[in-house]
């Protein structure tokens, strides 16, 4: 009987629960994954805005610097003149106002030049030459990309400049010559051949392929459109592309005390407010209400700033020029309404509806119109397929003929720098698959978008984590100030406002290893493993699928996954 | 055996604290209750002389008193507490939970009448109803008993893995002075070895107690717990026969006086059983063939003992200070149930006498003998005293 | 996190808690940052069933299980037996829901912090006897549904932990799910102390109140948001410190995750934010 001691009752619990297989419960689970940014599926570059902004947020500068170089070789002037569509984009707009990403980009892209940080040269020299015609953004942006990537590039520009419309079309008060030709010339260091005033036309096309293996034509949009009413030949009559083009030139004539803008967009809102700086009184009329003006909102409010009146709705229905000026017969117009049916009216047409009782007289000494400008392709339909004033392309850039390849306002009416630049960047991934003879049949890279799903939402955004803060811009120089000259008139960010800024981003879809996944699962099922890029697994013999890594995910990288069993 | 020991006078109580004293109990959660107090009061004293190294817990509750209990005694410790009636009511639940985590505890229960109406009378009620908890019970009728039955209680019960109650009765035994032998503390310490058991709640080891069991598992632990309890009886047994050896002290599982050629023998438990020796040897000396059956033992029942002592006696009277509704005498009934199928086994008188403390003398104790000699028996209990 | 977990491995996958349990996930935090050196007490409850069936236990370390109103007093018996074996090390932890704390094992802790014993106490509160199909326990808030108050509790909850604060203590703490730095840190802060520490765990039920498997944290964090469960720390039953507290979140939040509320007018609701005032500026009151 004494062993009654030593016989284990059966009550004593030894064993431990992770032999059981609790992950038979689940029906789904969760995956950890690098998910789409709305910011990076926004941009035209499609910049991978979260990652270089996690880099600036850490104060690794120079490599957030070379992680936005990657796709874009401008930060400084994009930084300064970009649409931004990133930032409508931005989940946190719908919490606290947008990150600003644009003045981020600048702060990289002028601390770069500031110290003179060089582009990476490419990793091995390839031997095929590839042309690119037109040294504008499309194809600056092309050439970077291909020359990146090895390949022997040469750029044909027309001018003796590069730049195209960054150098003649926009007013150094906004981009800097200084920042223009600070980023050429670092892309350049890149190595490649320039051949400037060098116009290619059509019939050089053949030539052009014997010599270069693939062809991207980038020539850009360079006649400006034209109003029936306006007389054309009449030196107090100009247009914006050209107006704009003297005065980077430095080579405009005196405008007089008066000058009209017709138009209301960037370009009418850009030539008012350089007539402004020269001394004029500037009027711009335009034929859309003052809410739906094409300008950007803040190019609106700048130009009212420095004294540009802006008369929205309303058109020229004549005009009467003398020897004492010009007379401008104008009426009150409604757009609304008249969309026109697609395919019956050539697209940005807008038929206006005139409000009788409501003409007016303007007088003025100058006209400037700014209502617009085409591709100038006489002769290119003979090589490939030009649709309506445009080269028709497929997504990924590729015209009709094989090895031409065409980007920028010669294939789209957007009109945007970025999204040029865009163009060139897919075009010479293409040209590259091209190359590497990977090329589909009918054109297939990049031609989809991105699965809506794919691309993080808002409520996928656990806010909780965010304190709210606010959302800071560039900084404006004084009005007095800025009518004094073509200096820039915005101030950039201090490195204490980027940083500020860095840290507001969400990083949508961009794993930042803050461990909630790890922390938040009841069933330990999540692992930290830095030999992953997804930097966790999760241990399917005891996840119950609940979703709590999910859901704790501050932002949405992390997702579930339904199973079939 | 005098020089290894040392004679005091003390009450039931006191007797009681000098065994816990000498079991050196490490850990005493307790919660004060008439006619226990002076087993607690004691204890403290020792403590405070410096006499005893213990944790006394002062519970809120007996309940919580004997839910430290067990889980001091599954961390590894010597455990002791004391109680009465009502208290022993409260634990009730705990009790069952101690012999269920086989928590070698032991407790001194001093037997007082349960409420309604108050009362504080010896009666043993209070502790039979405990009878299915799956404890050990002693019934004791002297302070001697009550000490030395104390320190047998801790050896069987750390044996077997189950806890242990001891019993004496309140006022009569609880609070009687007398002459009690207090081994020294060396006697003990050769007789109990240090309390160190295998499994236990203890880090080290990392075992847990009381995980949720399947039916299985529920079924093979109460058949382990019943197979432990079938084991105390040789284990006291052999307990009783050690002690022997070193203080010459024995009371047996069950004692047997003078039953030799008995008639009647008269069967009961606790205080009661020196009353019915007084009164045995007083019908001796009439002539009248009578013995004793003292039951000490109570549970596990000690069947086989029992059995061995009153095959071929005719006629057995039991004397029950207890009662339970609707059946009686909780001896009567247990006796009866023992002798079943006993060819040569007795007809048995089920008396309840002195229930609530009410005194039962020799003299009437005799003449109860006498009428139960000269009739059969009733089916059911019958109320004397 | 503002605090960084430390853990040591003690609690073990495979046990049997709901996908989602912020019960679990609190157990987590309690025995990890106690660490392996520990004894738990446990009642009858979810905690119970997450501690795994025998003989399989999900917590390395040894884990008592007792009945449901006794807690308190069997983690006295160990830490006295651990006392009267010299052992000044190994820690001693309940966690216990609150139909086990606020209600039948009341008795029990009330005494032990009296005498102020040398255990950590933790109540894993889903307010509501959960684990027998949620019936109202005194925990249960004001208008809120359970089994047994199907058209809502007629009384306020019970407020143990300033109960708790009136036994003088050293330490009573309360803390929930949606911040487990927090937790982890009231915890270790309890471990370095001695005596009785009472922590306070909010830990959402979601069966027993209407929440999607994933949603405990979120609701934890609008309990705390909305000054229902303020989180805060006070010593020796005087020294209170406020760690999360109202951001001003209207109570509605709060109470629109849960289906448990869904029966309330629009009366009600405003009644529950009076409410969620009133505790609240009492208990900023008590703040130094």
């Amino acid at each position: 009987m004494a062993e009654a001691s030593k016989v284990v009752p059966s009550i004593w619990t030894t064993g431990w629960t992770d032999i059981l297989n609790t992950g038979t419960w689940r029906s789904a689970i969760p995956v950890h994954q690098k998910r789409l940014a709305p910011c990076h599926v926004a941009c035209p570059l499609n910049s991978e805005i979260p990652t270089w902004i996690k880099l600036a947020r850490e104060q690794s500068y120079q490599e957030a610097w070379l992680a936005l170089v990657a796709d874009n070789p401008f930060p400084a002037i994009t930084g300064r003149i970009c649409h931004h569509p990133c930032e409508g984009g931005c989940n946190r707009g719908e919490y606290d106002g947008a990150v600003a990403v644009n003045a981020l980009e600048q702060y990289l892209g002028d601390l770069a030049l500031r110290e003179g940080w060089s582009l990476p040269q490419p990793a091995s020299e390839l031997e095929q030459r590839v042309a690119v015609i037109g040294g504008g953004p499309a194809g600056l942006s092309c050439a970077y990309q291909l020359r990146r990537r090895g390949y022997q590039v040469t750029l044909l520009e027309a001018r003796s400049k590069l730049g195209g419309v960054l150098r003649e079309g926009i007013p150094q008060y906004r981009l800097p010559r200084e920042i223009l030709e600070g980023e050429i010339k670092r892309l350049l260091a890149l190595g490649m051949e320039v051949r400037t005033n060098h116009p290619i036309e059509a019939k050089d096309l053949d030539s052009l392929e014997k010599e270069f293996f693939a062809v991207f034509l980038a020539v850009g949009a360079q006649r400006a459109k034209t109003l029936p009413q306006f007389p054309a030949v009449d030196a107090r009559i100009t247009d914006a592309l050209h107006f704009l083009a003297k005065v980077s030139q430095g080579t405009v004539p005196s405008l007089g005390r008066q000058v009209v803008v017709i138009g209301g967009g960037s370009v009418a809102m850009d030539a008012a407010a350089s007539a402004r700086r020269l001394g004029s009184q500037v009027k711009v009329l335009a034929l859309e209400d003052r809410e739906s003006l094409p300008a950007r909102a803040d190019e609106l409010a700048e130009a009212l700033e420095e004294g540009v009146e802006v008369i929205a709705g309303v058109m020229v229905q004549s005009v009467v020029s003398s020897d004492e000026g010009i007379r401008l017969n104008c009426i009150g117009v409604s757009l609304a309404g008249t969309v026109p049916a697609a395919g019956t009216v050539p697209a940005g047409v807008l038929e206006p509806i005139l409000l009788p009782g409501t003409e007016f007289i303007v007088l003025t000494g100058q006209v400037i119109l700014a209502i617009g400008q085409e591709a100038e392709l006489s002769g290119w339909d003979s090589v490939f397929t030009v649709g309506q004033s445009l080269v028709k392309v497929e997504a990924n850039g590729a015209t009709d003929r094989p090895g031409v390849f065409a980007g920028g306002d010669v294939t789209t009416m957007e009109r945007y720098v970025s999204t040029a630049m865009g163009q060139g960047k897919k075009a010479a991934l293409s040209m590259g698959e091209f190359l590497r003879g990977e090329f589909p049949a009918t054109g297939g890279s990049g031609a989809e978008g991105p699965d809506p799903g794919a691309v993080v939402s808002y409520q996928e955004i656990n806010t909780f984590y965010f304190p709210p803060t606010s959302r800071e811009n560039k900084g404006n120089v004084a009005v007095e100030q800025r009518l004094r000259d073509f200096r820039e008139i915005k101030i950039g960010f201090t490195s204490q406002q980027a940083l500020t800024q860095a840290e507001r981003c969400f990083s949508c879809g961009h794993c930042m290893e803050c461990d909630n996944c790890f922390y938040f699962c009841p069933d330990m099922a999540v692992v930290k493993d830095a030999s992953l890029p997804e930097h966790y697994h999760i241990l399917d013999q005891y996840c119950k699928g609940c979703g709590s890594c999910v859901e704790e995910c501050p932002r949405g990288a992390v997702v579930l996954k339904e199973e079939t069993r | 055996m005098n020089e290894r020991s040392s004679r005091i006078l003390v009450n039931g109580n006191h007797a009681v604290a000098y065994g816990v004293k000498l079991a050196q109990a490490q850990v005493v959660p307790v919660y004060p209750i008439t006619p226990q107090t002076p087993i607690v009061e004691k204890i403290s004293e020792f403590q405070a002389a410096g006499e005893m190294v213990v944790e006394l817990m002062t519970a809120e509750s007996e309940h919580s008193a004997m839910s430290a209990c067990i889980t001091a005694s599954l961390t590894g410790v010597r455990v002791f507490t004391a109680t009465a009636s009502q208290g022993l009511m409260l634990m009730h639940e705990m009790l069952h939970y101690a012999s269920g985590a086989r928590a070698p505890i032991v407790m001194f229960n001093v037997n007082r009448t349960i409420g309604s109406p108050w009362g504080f009378w010896p009666d043993q009620t209070d502790s039979l109803a405990q009878r299915d908890t799956g404890w050990i019970q002693y019934y004791c009728e002297n302070g001697q008993e009550s000490l030395d039955t104390v320190l047998q209680a801790y050896r069987v019960a750390e044996k077997v893995l189950l806890p242990a109650m001891v019993m004496h009765e309140a006022f009569y035994v609880s609070h009687a002075l007398e002459g009690v032998e207090v081994p020294d503390q060396e006697v003990v310490d050769q007789y109990l070895p240090v309390f160190d058991p295998p499994h236990r709640l203890d880090p080290d080891i990392g075992e847990s107690w009381g995980n949720t069991v399947g039916q299985e598992m529920f079924y093979r632990h109460r058949r382990d717990l019943g197979l432990a309890m079938e084991s105390a009886i040789e284990v006291a047994e052999e307990a009783d026969a050690e002690w022997r050896k070193l203080t010459g002290r024995s009371y047996g599982i069950v004692e047997q006086y003078r039953c030799e050629g008995a008639e009647l023998v008269i069967a009961t438990m606790g205080s009661m059983a020196g009353t019915a020796r007084e009164t045995v040897d007083n019908l001796r000396d009439a002539g009248l063939p009578v013995g004793l059956l003292k039951v000490k033992l109570f549970r596990p029942f000690p069947l086989a003992a029992v059995r061995r002592v009153l095959n071929g006696v005719p006629k057995v009277m039991v004397l029950d200070r207890n009662f339970a509704p609707g059946t009686g005498g909780f001896l009567h009934q247990e006796l009866k149930a023992a002798l079943y199928g006993l060819e040569q086994g007795p007809v048995v008188h089920g008396y309840l006498a002195g229930v609530g403390g009410t005194n039962v003398s020799p003299t009437v104790m005799a003449d109860w003998v006498r009428e139960a000699m000269a009739t059969q028996p009733a089916a059911g209990p019958v109320w004397k005293g | 996190m503002g605090y960084q977990i430390k853990e040591e491995k003690v609690f073990n996958s495979g046990h049997a808690a709901c996908p989602g349990c912020s019960e679990a996930l609190a157990i987590r935090y309690v025995v990890n940052t106690l660490g392996p050196d520990t004894i738990g007490v446990v009642p009858p409850s979810c905690i119970a069933i997450i501690s795994g069936p025998q003989p399989l236990s999900s917590m390395r370390m040894p884990v008592y299980q007792t009945t449901l109103e006794s807690s308190a007093a069997s983690a006295t018996g160990i830490a006295r037996a651990l006392k009267a074996k010299g052992n000044d090390h190994t820690k001693v932890v309940v966690m216990a829901g609150d139909g086990g704390t606020y209600d039948i094992g009341f008795q029990s802790l009330s005494s032990a912090a009296e005498r102020n014993e040398d255990f950590i106490y933790v109540c894993l509160d889903n307010e509501g006897y959960m684990n027998t199909g949620a019936q109202k326990s005194s925990s249960t808030p004001h208008l809120a549904y359970t089994a047994s108050t199907p058209a809502g509790k007629l009384t306020p909850k019970k407020n143990l932990a300033e109960i708790m604060v009136a036994h003088r203590i050293p330490y009573v703490a309360t803390a929930t799910t949606g911040y487990p730095d927090d937790l982890a840190r009231k915890v270790a802060k309890a471990k370095e102390m001695k005596g009785l520490r009472f922590i306070l765990v909010l830990a959402p039920c979601l069966d027993g109140w209407g929440l999607a498997d994933n949603a405990g944290p979120k609701v934890s964090r609008l309990a705390v948001e909305t000054g229902v469960f303020p989180l805060y720390e006070v010593e020796n039953g005087e020294r209170y410190t406020l760690n999360y507290g109202s951001k001003g979140t209207p109570v509605v939040q709060y109470l629109s995750l849960q289906k448990r509320y869904r029966h309330l007018s629009q009366a009600q609701v405003e009644e529950l934010q009076a409410e969620a005032n009133l505790n609240w500026q009492r208990l900023q009151g008590k703040l130094s």
